[in-house]
């Protein structure tokens, strides 16, 4: 329930934010806990189904909040209409800045390109296939229904939504498996389940450095209109303080404003995305001022040469941070054979067999990984390589 | 009503955490330093998703320490400066992020119970009969009076009757004005009854160059499923750890757990000490455990029997665990304290060699004690 203290500032910042020229979906401000909001965070939807990884890390949120590490202020679903969730022990100011931040989302996800063809339903969605999945476990078992569950995943990891090519999307490995492993009918609709889900949080990822930038930027754009000098001193304080994706973004806008005009700010937004965003506005000048650096732990040196800081960032955006595995055209039949690109890099090894494992779980025939110099083979008498 | 997902979700990966950990506990239990910061740590590679990662990295994107930390960042030192790794954080997800296994000390203790109970088949514990004088795990009843005790316990009448008086006497007033430090009086226990419910358990263990490995998975082992059946005996359990090599000192709980082995051995230190931490107390029934391979310096020998004497005297119980994983012969003053069970009615001895024969010295030790309940029930 909304308390009735935050309706008029709520309005307020509403009002200052389409004179701004933004435009966006209503949005459903919830007062909640630090509890509820770990919850969410960790589950990333609020009735997603329930899965032990999620258990984790909302765990370690709880702990994290307790010992006062770190805090979640807001939490924001790109959903229509937009619910966002404030903490009741932030203070006031705290949550109008909240506020104010989360009406920068709530624009961009009604106006960015690649959110318009996101599902705006998720809510139901999500709610869908929990029900789903708990109508399988009564059926097939629970232990069996959570096995495949994390087989899928582990797999999961490998969707992009910005892919639209057939051929490109094939060389992924959940979409590879969505289309010919041997699976029954209520494993395909899980795989389509968990798919969609992922697809949902892979577009938050790969726009999460110019979302929070937006955000940040707009947050600060409606608040110095909304707030006393001294107010906004004490606030503004806040802006320097926070994770990279959100300084980042919100150095690239403020200097895409300052260079070009605030029409071309949201111009960017609504036809970037992260790697764009880098791309066209990191300059030399802001890699020096944010202080980004690819750093040699061997060496213990830092480079701030443009060109390497950007391919860093990039590729980092593009493949999520992690090993760009895909899957060989030269995968016949039976046959599954998965090749890491970028071959100079070692993947860690302990983890290769439990990953193949689970690859197996969903395509019942032997599965190979060309990696670290060699051929790993998963298939029923377990790991080889040679 | 809400449906808590995230506690319904954690409790699923705790339980995972558990079997996992349950299968690990050897390897666990041995570890050198046991308790880190209250908490047991282990290098078990987490319950992740077994997704891909990247192994240990050449180079890598940073930021400067000028800007802040976030949610799954790790920080690297260079030199003076502070350098924050970016991957996690501008990825917003929580795949393939490592969280190390951490256990509150007492979770852990309660989980190896779980395990050793289980496989060494002992009894679940029977609440004890009513009878002699440690025998009562009902709360206790607070029907007396002290000037020190809890504020949720204060007595409001007496503080009440004690603030007029000192007004009356201070003032010539009888007003109701308290102060709580000078006119407080609080309901407390019976200290007559209260150390009824109270044993005084004293662990001294040998740490001398021998005593590591199998030889501490030896002891904790017994001492944890030994506090999984004092704890249900006595209400309260003042618990003192002592280790000795050439001297004895004592040691917190924590320090306890995380023993440096080194040194020789010198059995009358560790009974000399726990004699003295016996001073002054006032709980009924006092415990000593004593943990050692019993290979005292020659030059120690004589003097560790009289100091086992005295324990004998102050102790109700004195247990001496013979630590003798290889299952070799016992000798030195293991063999001197095996032979005075025969002749002091509160000596136990355990020769502790596998888990076998863990059951059966708790077996002994549970009837030893019941034996001594019953001695000491009226008639």
């Amino acid at each position: 329930m909304m308390q009735a203290e935050y309706d008029q500032v709520i309005s307020r910042i509403e009002g200052l934010a389409r004179d701004r020229g933004l435009a966006f979906d209503p949005v459903i401000f919830q007062m909640t806990d630090s509890d509820e909001i770990a919850e969410v965070a960790s589950m990333g939807l609020p009735n997603r189904f329930i899965h032990w990884y999620w258990g984790g890390t909302y765990k370690e949120l709880v702990t994290q909040q307790s010992k006062e590490v770190f805090t979640i202020l807001e939490l924001v679903l790109n959903t229509a209409p937009s619910h966002a969730f404030l903490r009741s022990t932030n203070t006031y100011l705290q949550n109008v800045l909240v506020i104010a931040h989360v009406f920068g989302h709530a624009d961009f996800f009604a106006n960015n390109h690649w959110y318009r063809k996101s599902n705006k339903n998720m809510l139901n969605a999500t709610e869908q296939h929990a029900r789903l999945i708990r109508s399988y476990e009564a059926q097939y078992g629970q232990e069996r229904i959570e096995k495949l569950l994390d087989a899928l995943l582990t797999v999961a990891t490998s969707v992009n939504t910005f892919e639209r090519s057939q051929p490109e999307r094939r060389k992924r490995l959940i979409y590879y498996l969505e289309e010919r492993a041997p699976l029954e009918e209520f494993e395909r609709v899980l795989l389509q389940a968990i798919r969609e889900e992922a697809e949902y949080f892979d577009l938050i990822q790969r726009t999460h450095l110019i979302n929070e930038g937006w955000a940040t930027f707009i947050e600060a754009e409606l608040l110095t209109r909304l707030l006393t000098a001294r107010e906004w001193a004490s606030l503004s304080v806040q802006l320097c303080n926070r994770p990279a994706p959100y300084t980042i973004g919100y150095t690239l806008f403020k200097h895409l404003r300052d260079q070009e005009g605030f029409a071309r700010a949201l111009e960017v937004r609504r036809f970037y995305e992260d790697v764009s965003l880098i791309d066209v506005a990191l300059t030399e000048d802001l890699v020096r001022r944010l202080d980004i650096f690819v750093y040699d732990p061997k060496e213990k040196q830092k480079s701030y040469d443009l060109q390497k800081v950007k391919d860093m960032l990039i590729t980092q955006k593009l493949y999520k941070g992690e090993p760009r595995v895909e899957v060989d055209p030269a995968s016949q039949g039976r046959d599954l054979l998965l090749a890491h690109m970028d071959e100079d890099r070692k993947i860690e090894s302990k983890r290769i067999g439990l990953f193949l494992k689970s690859v197996y779980a969903l395509w019942r025939n032997p599965v190979k990984l060309r990696a670290n110099g060699k051929v790993y083979t998963y298939d029923r008498r377990g790991l080889s390589s040679t | 009503m809400k449906i808590h997902r995230g506690r319904i979700a954690q409790y699923k990966h705790d339980q995972m955490l558990r079997d996992y950990l349950k299968q690990n506990l050897n390897e666990l239990i041995q570890q050198k330093e046991l308790i880190v910061d209250g908490r047991v740590k282990t290098q078990i590679a987490t319950l992740d998703l077994p997704t891909l990662k990247f192994g240990e990295e050449s180079q890598f994107l940073a930021q400067g320490g000028g800007s802040g930390a976030g949610p799954g960042g790790g920080a690297a030192g260079a030199g003076g400066d502070q350098v924050q790794a970016l991957g996690g954080l501008l990825g917003g997800d929580h795949h393939g992020k490592e969280l190390t296994v951490e256990l509150d000390f007492d979770e852990f203790v309660r989980l190896a119970q779980e395990v050793l109970l289980d496989e060494l088949r002992l009894p679940a514990f029977r609440e004890p009969a009513r009878a002699g004088e440690v025998e009562s795990q009902d709360t206790s009843e607070l029907d007396d009076l002290e000037r020190v005790g809890l504020r949720a316990d204060l007595n409001l009448e007496e503080t009440m009757t004690q603030s007029l008086l000192r007004n009356a006497r201070e003032r010539g007033r009888l007003d109701y004005d308290v102060d709580v430090q000078q006119d407080a009086w609080y309901f407390v226990e019976d200290p007559a009854t209260f150390q009824n419910h109270r044993s005084v358990e004293i662990y001294v263990l040998d740490i001398s160059g021998s005593m590591r490995g199998e030889y501490l998975a030896l002891v904790r082992k017994t001492i944890f499923v030994l506090w999984h059946y004092l704890e249900r005996r006595y209400p309260t359990n003042l618990r003192r750890y002592v280790v000795f090599q050439d001297v004895a000192e004592e040691k917190t709980r924590d320090e306890f757990f995380c023993v440096e082995s080194s040194g020789g051995t010198h059995v009358s230190t560790g009974f000399r000490k726990a004699v003295e931490l016996l001073r002054g107390v006032t709980e009924h029934d006092k415990f000593l455990f004593i943990f050692t391979d019993g290979e005292t310096s020659s030059g120690d020998f004589d003097l560790a029997k009289r100091t086992y004497e005295e324990a004998l005297e102050a102790f109700d119980v004195v247990t001496y665990g013979h630590v003798n994983p290889g299952g070799r012969g016992i000798g030195g003053f293991s063999e001197h304290a095996q032979e005075g069970v025969k002749t002091r009615a509160n000596a136990v001895f355990a020769n502790l060699v596998d888990l076998e024969t863990i059951r059966a010295a708790m077996r002994q030790f549970l009837e030893f004690c019941d034996t001594r309940k019953t001695a000491a029930s009226p008639r």
